[in-house]
């Protein structure tokens, strides 16, 4: 039992430090997973950000280069045909360039490279325009050759190809950081699912362990309990088994004792017949040496008037109180045999008013001896014998206020106390108490403890453990010398009567 | 009185010493009456049911009955006694022995015992018991066999 309980109880403590920790464990790696998945998030909006600005920016470089190549495309136009359209849109297209190349400034304040690209175009861009801007004055004064001449004479064509294709390069370094980001935002991606991957792991390592800790554990509780289950089945079992081997034995003692003490008996007539036989013969021989000493003294030796009047009187006497003692004890012997044998018929008592009829019945002794009996209410319900209830009760009370303590007034406390199925009757003194090795001993027939100062021949505890047996029960004492005693009586709450031939 | 002089007193008592102090008690009180001794229940029962001399076939008698006999229970000698058909199922039977289990006490009444006497331990009461068996006898009308049957 003990083992039982103490093995669960370490296991409880060892598997709480165990889930404790896996708990632990898991909250700490969800945290985590938290933690990175707003971490990684952020990164992928910053990435995006980026990615978006690099759009942006080509966007503007491409829109800044088709405002250029659209001026260049109109004044040429305007050149062949001199139609006022084509100056309109070259016009339109040159207003708005330099608010194109601000913003592109703007935009790629962050970038050195492109803010360098941006300074270089600025005064190609500047020239440029300022060529068309002469030539379309020619053409406006109408010296359409001027123009013409002046379109030639220009860097023209080269200087142009030089700002298409600085733009060409402003686009590929965009591209290039696009696809710097492209990568870099691919790359965060894959360490989110990657930290993803490793925060399921470890919740799912966790979370299998846990269950399988948490199962085992229960599985192992299960077991105990099925365990402790079956120990109790198995305790009453027992319990009831030991109960009737008890009362087997008992009952076998029983029917020994009174075919002993029966057999005994028989030759007890013969010894105290013939005493007194014995004795009428000596009568008979005293009052003749009597007449011989008067009429015939010298017949008479010492030795004859020695025997008829001392010896014979003396050894008939020794063999009667011998006899007289055999006598009581085959009596007690058969008067615990009869109880023994005797039918006990169960019914509810109660056990209080049982015990202060038992005190009011021997009031007299009690109060000679001068000791207090208390009695402890309540008490639990109890079935069972009154008579044998009573006896042993009263027997129990009768021998707490006979062994005294010296200089000490007698306290005798009666009290009950239930314990599961079955009744524990307490009788406790502060008298002389008994010495550990006689605790068993004082319940067999005619063995007494102590100093042999009080009359009685050792029957009554032996007949109070016969009555016990009777009812299903024990007794016990604990005591120490000097200290008192208290004797347990434990009987079944509810005596079941066992059917017997007796 | 003459017929008083005729009844036997069959004794069974397997031990000796109280066959003895039975014997000499029941002399003390003045009975003279013949008194046949046994000590075990086959030679009692054969003397009973089949000797010449035995109160089946000559005379009436009464009988002393000791339950604890070695070779059977008093009970079954006082049972072939008061049988239905048993020509001594009149005779009295006084049943003296240790036994005063209240039982076994029942059952020889039922069986048709007329009188059932513990034995005393102590011996004074016991030696009165046995002369006041005696002058029981000096008085008891006993019903002749031989003419019954």
């Amino acid at each position: 039992m003990f083992g039982i309980s103490d093995r669960l109880a370490a296991g409880k403590s060892t598997i709480g430090r165990v889930l404790i920790a896996f708990m632990a464990l898991g909250f700490g790696s969800l945290l985590a997973a938290g933690i990175a998945a707003a971490w990684i998030t952020l990164r992928n909006q910053q990435h995006t950000d980026w990615v978006n600005h690099t759009y942006e920016v080509e966007l503007t470089v491409a829109s800044a280069r088709q405002l250029a190549e659209q001026a260049e495309t109109a004044r040429r136009g305007y050149l062949l045909t001199a139609d006022q359209g084509y100056l309109e849109v070259h016009n339109e297209a040159s207003r708005k360039l330099p608010g194109v190349l601000a913003r592109l400034a703007t935009l790629t304040s962050d970038n050195p490279r492109q803010q360098a690209a941006i300074a270089a175009l600025r005064p190609r861009l500047a020239g440029l325009d300022a060529a068309r801007e002469r030539s379309l004055k020619f053409v406006a004064a109408g010296a359409l050759n001027s123009a013409v001449n002046s379109f030639r004479a220009e860097t023209g064509a080269s200087s142009v190809r030089d700002v298409r294709a600085r733009f060409e390069a402003m686009s590929n370094e965009e591209r290039r950081l696009l696809a710097i980001r492209d990568a870099e935002q691919r790359a965060s991606a894959r360490t989110f699912y990657i930290v993803l991957a490793v925060a399921a792991l470890l919740l799912l390592v966790v979370a299998v362990t846990s269950l399988s800790t948490v199962l085992r554990y229960t599985r192992d509780l299960a077991a105990s309990r099925d365990r402790l289950h079956q120990l109790n089945g198995t305790l009453e079992e027992q319990v009831a088994e030991r109960t009737s081997d008890l009362s087997r034995a008992n009952d076998e003692i029983q029917r020994f004792a009174y075919i002993v003490s029966h057999d005994l008996r028989s030759p007890l007539v013969n010894v105290m017949g013939f005493t007194a036989e014995l004795e009428d013969a000596t009568k008979q021989l005293t009052s003749l040496v009597d007449r011989v000493e008067e009429q015939a003294p010298d017949v008479l030796t010492k030795e004859a008037r020695l025997a008829a009047r001392e010896d014979l009187p003396e050894a008939i006497g020794f063999i009667r109180t011998s006899t007289q003692k055999m006598d009581r004890l085959i009596n007690a012997i058969l008067r615990l045999s009869r109880e023994g044998r005797r039918v006990v018929t169960p019914e509810p008592l109660d056990v209080a008013a049982l015990t202060e009829s038992s005190i009011a019945a021997m009031r007299q002794v009690i109060d000679d001896r001068g000791v207090e009996v208390r009695v402890q209410r309540p008490m639990p319900a109890l079935v069972s014998d009154r008579l044998s209830v009573e006896q042993i009760i009263s027997n129990l009370i009768e021998n707490a206020t006979k062994y005294l303590q010296p200089g000490r007034p007698g306290q005798v406390t009666v009290s009950a106390t239930p314990l599961r199925n079955r009744v524990v009757i307490a009788v406790a003194d502060n008298g002389r108490g008994i010495a550990a090795s006689d605790h068993e001993r004082i319940f067999d027939l005619f063995r007494r403890s102590g100093m042999q100062d009080q009359p009685g021949e050792g029957i009554g505890l032996a007949h109070v453990r016969a009555l016990a047996y009777r009812l299903g029960g024990t007794i016990d004492v604990a005591s120490s010398p000097g200290e008192g005693a208290t004797f347990r009586l434990n009987l079944p709450a509810e005596l079941q009567t066992v059917q017997e031939t007796a | 009185m003459n017929e008083h002089q005729t009844v036997g007193i069959v004794m069974i008592e397997d031990d000796e010493g109280h066959a003895r102090l039975i014997e000499k008690n029941i002399r003390r009180a003045g009975i003279l009456n013949e008194i046949r001794h046994f000590t075990d229940g086959g030679s009692a029962i054969a003397h009973l049911f089949e000797a010449p001399d035995g109160p089946a076939k000559n005379g009436p008698a009464m009988i002393l009955l000791d339950l604890n006999l070695p070779d059977m229970s008093g009970t079954e000698i006082l049972q072939r006694i008061k049988a239905e058909d048993s020509p001594l199922r009149r005779a009295p039977v006084v049943v003296l022995t240790t036994t005063d289990d209240k039982v076994e006490i029942q059952r020889c009444y039922d069986l048709g015992c007329n009188v059932y006497i513990t034995k005393p331990v102590d011996y004074e009461n016991f030696a009165n018991a046995i002369r006041q068996l005696g002058l029981f006898l000096t008085v008891i009308q006993v019903p002749n066999v031989e003419a019954d049957g």
